[in-house]
C-alpha cells in the first residue's frame, strides 16, 4: 500500500513539478533594456526575452533568428535582411522592418551602451516590411556576427511607455519591464531578489525545452548557491566554485558542467616612454621588449592551471581562443616556460633590481588574486622583483586608467567573437575619435597592426583576411605586446536530469533546457 | 526641561551631519561606478559623459551638500544599479530586515533570559555548565561560519529548512510579510537563530549574572527562611529585581541587530536592506549607500536620544548636569 501510494504520488508530482525550473545567478541583471547595458548578466538574460535578426546556435554559429536570410549589398556597401513574418512581440503586436529601424536608432542612440556594435553603420533603410538594408561606411565581412546581441524591441510598446531611449542614470519602464519576441516572457521581475518567466505561446520557433515556469534568483555566496544546488532548492547555479568541483562530481544527485569561456586572461604593460609610474620602479622599464619577452618566458602557465584551476583552463597563445573566428593556427604556440632564459633576458633589459609594481584585480575573474600571486612567485624565481597589488574591480580600472602600474592582469572575452575585436580595443594605438584602443592602458603601439586593422575590418575575402590576420597575431606574440595565459574555465552546476547546453560566451539559454 | 532636549536634538543633528559627510568622504576610496554601469566597449568620452551627468566630477564636499540637499526632501536620488529611486527601494526591502531583526530579537529575549535564569539556579548543573560553554563557542565562532553551517545540517543535510532567501510573502499594502506563509516562517528559522545569537548569549550572561547577585540578597535569604517555595523566589522576587538592567541593554542592543543583520543578509539572501548595502558597495552604488548610511545612523542617534530623554525624566540630577 505504502509503495503503492509513493509511486502514484510520484505520477502526479512528475508533470506538475518537474517542468518548473529555478536557477541561482551570482550578478542579476541590472536591467531588462536590451540596449542599455552591454554586460554578460544582462544580455545574455534577456537573449532568453528578446531576439536579434540573427542568433548564435549551440557552437556559436551565427544563425537565422528574426531574419530568415541575409546578403551582402552590392561590393560590400551593407546587408540586406530578410525578415521573418508572422512574428509577434510578447504582447501581441507584430514585427516588421518598422521596428528593426527604430531598435536600430534606439540602440546606436548617445544613451545607449551598444552604440559601438553600430560605429560601421551608415544608414538603416526600410526597403519593404520585411526587407532591412544596413548600409555600412566600409565593406564589413563580419557585420552580421556583430549583432548576435542587438536585441528587437517593439517601437510602438516603447513609444507608449515612453521608453523609446534607454536611460541608465534614471531608469524607465523598460528597465524593469520587456516585451521581446523571445521563447519566455517575463511575468515578474523584482531586482535582486526573484525574476519570474514563462514561455511566451506565440513564440514563432520550434520549442525544445519542457519548462512551464523558470525562477532566477540571484545569490551572491558561492558558499550558499552551492547548499541551494545541494538541497534542491535551485536546479542549476552558475558559477560552481572551482575547488568544489572534485567534491561535486562524487556526488550523484549533481552534475558539473565544464567548457572554456570565450575569455582569454593575460598580462599587460605599461609600454608609454615617461608614463606617470607608480613611484616604486624606475620608468620605462617595459619599453624593452626583452624585458616583457622576460616575463612571457618566466610563467609557468600549466603549473598555474594545476593548482590554481584544478585542470580546468587551458593555455592561450593569443588574445582569443581557439574557438574565436580568426585565431591564428599558425602561431598556436604559447610561450614556452624557461627561468634559466627569463632570468638572462631580465638581466639583459635592465629589468634586476627594479621592483616591478602589478595590479592585479581580486573580485573580476576566476581565481584572479591567486593567479596573481603565483605569477608573483615565479618571476621572483626568475629573478625579478614585483610588489603585487590586488584590489576589488572598482578600484581596479581607475587605477588602470591613471596608468599607475608596470604589469597588470585583464580578461578579454571578444564580444563579436572574432580576432578583430581585441586588436581594435586591446592592441591598436589609443585613439578616442577613432575610438581606437581605448582598452590599451599599456599604450602598445605598433604602426604595421594600426595599419592592418582597417584592412581586416573591410577584408570580404575570407583567405586574405585570416592572412592579415596572422600577421597580426605574429607581430603581437613577437614583440610580446602582451603575454597571453590562458582561456577562463566556465564551470556550472545543474540537478541530475536537467539537460542544458553551455555556450563559451556563459549566456544561459533557457530554450535548450530539458528537465526530466 | 525644555532646553534639554532641544539642546540634545542639536547635538544630534550635528552627529548626522558629521557622519553623513565621513561616510560620504569615505565613497572615494569604494571605487569607480562608472566601469560597472558601461559595458566592455565603452569608450573614454561616454565614461567622460556619464561621469559628468552623474556629478562625480565635482569635489565630495559639493556631492555631499547635492545629497543633504537632496534628502531633507525625502529625495535619495535614484540607484546606480537599478535605476529606481532609492528611497522606493529601501522601503521595499525594509519589511524583510525589520521582520528577521523582530524574530531574532524575540528569540534572544526568551532564550536568553530563560536560559540565563537556569544556569543561576542551577549554578553548579552539568547542564548549566554545558550551557555555559556552548555559548562561549557560539559567540566566538564568526556569524558567516554560523549560517553556513546551518544551512549545510538543515538544508543539505537534513532537507527540512530552505537555503536562502525569505520564502512565499504576502503584500499587505506596502508591506511584504513572511509570516503569514508557511515557508515564509521556515525561512526565518535559521537566519533568526544566526542572527539572535550573538545577542542571545549576551542577555544569557547579563541574566545570570545579575540573577546570582540578586540571589545573594539578604530579602532572598529572608524569603527562604520563611519557607516560601522556590518557584516564588526565583520568579516573582529575584526575577524582578534581574531585569531593570537587562532591558536597557535589550533596548541598546535593537539598534545593533539591524546594523548587524548585514552579514546573515548576505550568507541566507535574504532580501533586506544589508543585502541591498552589500550589493551598493560591490557596484559602488553611491546613492543607496549614502541613504542605507544615513539610515542606520539616524536609528542609532534616535535610540539615544530617546534613551538619554528617558533618563532625563527618571533622573532630575541630569537635567541640571547637562
Amino acid at each position: 500500500m505504502h509503495r503503492l501510494s509513493t509511486a502514484l504520488a510520484l505520477v502526479l508530482a512528475l508533470p506538475a513539478t518537474a517542468e518548473e525550473f529555478n536557477f541561482a545567478v551570482t550578478t542579476d541583471p541590472q536591467t531588462m533594456d536590451p540596449h542599455a547595458v552591454n554586460s554578460t548578466p544582462v544580455l545574455g538574460f534577456l537573449n532568453n526575452v528578446y531576439e536579434g535578426l540573427v542568433r548564435r546556435g549551440k557552437d556559436m554559429s551565427i544563425e537565422p533568428s528574426l531574419a530568415v536570410s541575409w546578403e551582402p549589398i552590392g561590393e560590400g556597401e551593407g546587408w540586406r535582411f530578410k525578415l521573418r513574418e508572422g512574428v509577434t512581440f510578447q504582447d501581441g503586436a507584430a514585427f516588421n522592418a518598422d521596428d528593426v529601424v527604430f531598435s536600430y536608432e534606439r540602440a546606436s542612440s548617445e544613451q545607449a551602451d551598444t552604440s559601438s556594435w553600430f560605429a560601421p553603420v551608415s544608414e538603416v533603410i526600410k526597403v519593404d516590411d520585411y526587407t532591412v538594408d544596413i548600409m555600412t561606411t566600409a565593406p564589413n565581412p563580419i557585420f552580421p556576427d556583430s549583432i548576435a546581441n542587438w536585441m528587437m524591441m517593439d517601437s510602438g510598446w516603447a513609444e507608449a511607455n515612453g521608453a523609446e531611449r534607454p536611460d541608465k542614470e534614471q531608469g524607465n519602464f523598460a528597465t524593469l519591464n520587456a516585451n521581446g519576441t523571445g521563447p519566455f516572457q517575463v511575468v515578474s521581475r523584482q531586482p535582486d531578489l526573484e525574476t519570474v518567466l514563462e514561455p511566451h505561446a506565440g513564440w514563432w520557433g520550434e520549442v525544445e525545452h519542457n519548462l512551464t515556469r523558470v525562477t532566477m534568483t540571484p545569490i551572491q555566496n558561492p558558499a550558499t548557491a552551492l547548499a541551494a544546488l545541494l538541497s534542491g532548492d535551485v536546479d542549476f547555479i552558475n558559477p560552481v566554485p572551482i575547488q568544489d568541483v572534485a567534491r561535486l562530481e562524487g556526488n550523484p544527485e549533481v552534475r558539473v558542467i565544464q567548457g572554456i569561456e570565450a575569455r582569454v586572461i593575460m598580462l599587460g604593460f605599461d609600454q608609454q616612454e615617461g608614463a606617470a609610474e607608480s613611484g616604486q620602479g624606475a620608468a620605462d622599464m617595459f619599453l624593452d621588449p626583452r624585458a616583457r619577452e622576460a616575463v612571457a618566458k618566466a610563467i609557468n602557465v600549466p603549473a598555474i592551471l594545476q593548482t590554481i584551476m584544478r585542470g580546468n583552463a587551458e593555455v592561450a597563445s593569443q588574445m582569443v581562443s581557439p574557438a574565436m573566428r580568426g585565431f591564428s593556427e599558425a602561431n598556436a604556440a604559447p610561450y614556452a616556460y624557461d627561468a634559466e632564459a627569463a632570468r638572462s633576458l631580465a638581466e639583459e633589459a635592465g629589468l634586476a633590481g627594479q621592483t616591478i609594481a602589478f595590479k592585479c584585480p581580486n573580485d573580476r575573474y576566476l581565481n584572479d588574486e591567486a593567479v596573481c600571486q603565483a605569477v608573483t612567485s615565479m618571476l621572483a624565481q626568475a629573478g625579478m622583483e614585483v610588489s603585487l597589488d590586488a584590489m576589488p574591480v572598482s578600484n581596479y580600472w581607475p587605477e588602470l586608467r591613471a596608468d599607475n602600474f608596470d604589469m597588470y592582469l585583464l580578461g578579454w572575452s571578444p564580444g563579436t567573437f572574432d580576432a578583430e575585436h581585441p586588436i581594435r580595443f586591446l592592441a591598436a594605438t589609443q585613439d578616442d575619435e577613432a575610438k581606437l584602443g581605448s582598452w590599451n592602458f599599456g599604450g602598445y603601439s605598433n604602426a604595421r597592426v594600426d595599419e592592418l586593422l582597417p584592412m581586416i575590418q573591410s577584408e570580404i575575402d575570407d583567405t586574405a583576411r585570416q592572412a592579415m590576420l596572422d600577421e597580426t597575431a605574429k607581430i603581437l606574440q613577437d614583440e610580446v605586446a602582451y603575454v597571453p595565459l590562458y582561456v577562463q574555465p566556465l564551470v556550472w552546476g545543474a540537478r541530475s536530469g536537467v539537460e542544458l547546453t553551455q555556450r563559451p560566451d556563459d549566456f544561459f539559454i533557457l530554450r535548450w533546457v530539458t528537465v526530466n | 526641561m525644555l532646553s534639554f532636549i532641544v539642546k540634545r536634538v542639536g547635538q544630534s543633528v550635528l552627529v548626522l551631519l558629521i557622519t553623513g559627510l565621513v561616510a560620504f568622504s569615505m565613497f572615494t576610496f569604494v571605487g569607480d561606478p562608472i566601469d560597472n554601469m558601461l559595458g566592455q566597449e565603452r569608450t573614454i568620452e561616454d565614461v567622460e559623459r556619464l561621469r559628468e551627468q552623474l556629478g562625480l566630477d565635482k569635489p565630495f564636499v559639493v556631492q555631499y551638500y547635492r545629497f543633504l540637499e537632496q534628502a531633507v526632501q525625502g529625495n535619495f536620488g535614484v540607484s546606480y544599479r537599478q535605476g529606481r529611486p532609492v528611497a522606493e527601494i529601501l522601503l521595499e526591502r525594509a519589511p524583510a530586515t525589520l521582520e528577521l531583526a523582530a524574530v531574532s530579537g524575540i528569540f534572544a529575549i526568551l532564550m536568553g533570559i530563560a536560559l540565563g535564569v537556569f544556569t543561576a539556579i542551577r549554578r553548579n548543573g552539568f547542564a548549566a555548565n554545558l550551557i555555559m560553554s556552548a555559548s562561549l563557542i557560539g559567540v566566538s565562532l564568526p556569524t558567516f561560519l554560523i549560517g553556513i553551517l546551518l544551512i549545510y545540517l538543515f538544508s543539505v543535510e537534513l532537507g527540512w529548512l530552505p537555503s536562502f532567501g525569505r520564502g512565499d510573502t504576502v503584500d499587505l499594502g506596502g508591506w511584504t510579510t513572511g509570516f503569514l506563509t508557511a515557508s515564509g516562517l521556515k525561512a526565518l528559522i535559521l537566519p533568526s537563530i544566526t542572527l539572535g545569537l550573538y545577542q542571545m548569549t549576551l542577555i544569557m550572561r547579563l541574566v545570570r549574572s545579575e540573577m546570582l547577585e540578586v540571589l545573594r540578597q539578604d530579602y532572598i535569604r529572608f524569603a527562604k527562611a520563611r519557607g516560601l517555595s522556590d518557584r516564588v523566589i526565583n520568579f516573582r522576587h529575584a526575577l524582578k529585581n534581574t531585569m531593570v538592567p537587562v532591558i536597557t541593554v535589550i533596548g541598546l542592543q535593537l539598534g545593533s541587530i539591524i546594523a548587524f543583520a548585514i552579514i546573515t543578509e548576505t550568507v541566507f539572501q535574504w532580501p533586506g536592506v544589508g543585502l541591498l548595502f552589500i550589493n551598493a558597495i560591490q557596484f559602488v552604488d553611491i546613492p543607496v549607500m549614502a541613504a542605507y548610511l544615513m539610515l542606520i545612523s539616524v536609528m542609532f542617534v534616535a535610540i539615544n536620544l530617546l534613551v538619554d530623554i528617558l533618563y532625563a525624566f527618571i533622573d532630575p540630577r541630569l537635567r541640571v548636569a547637562a
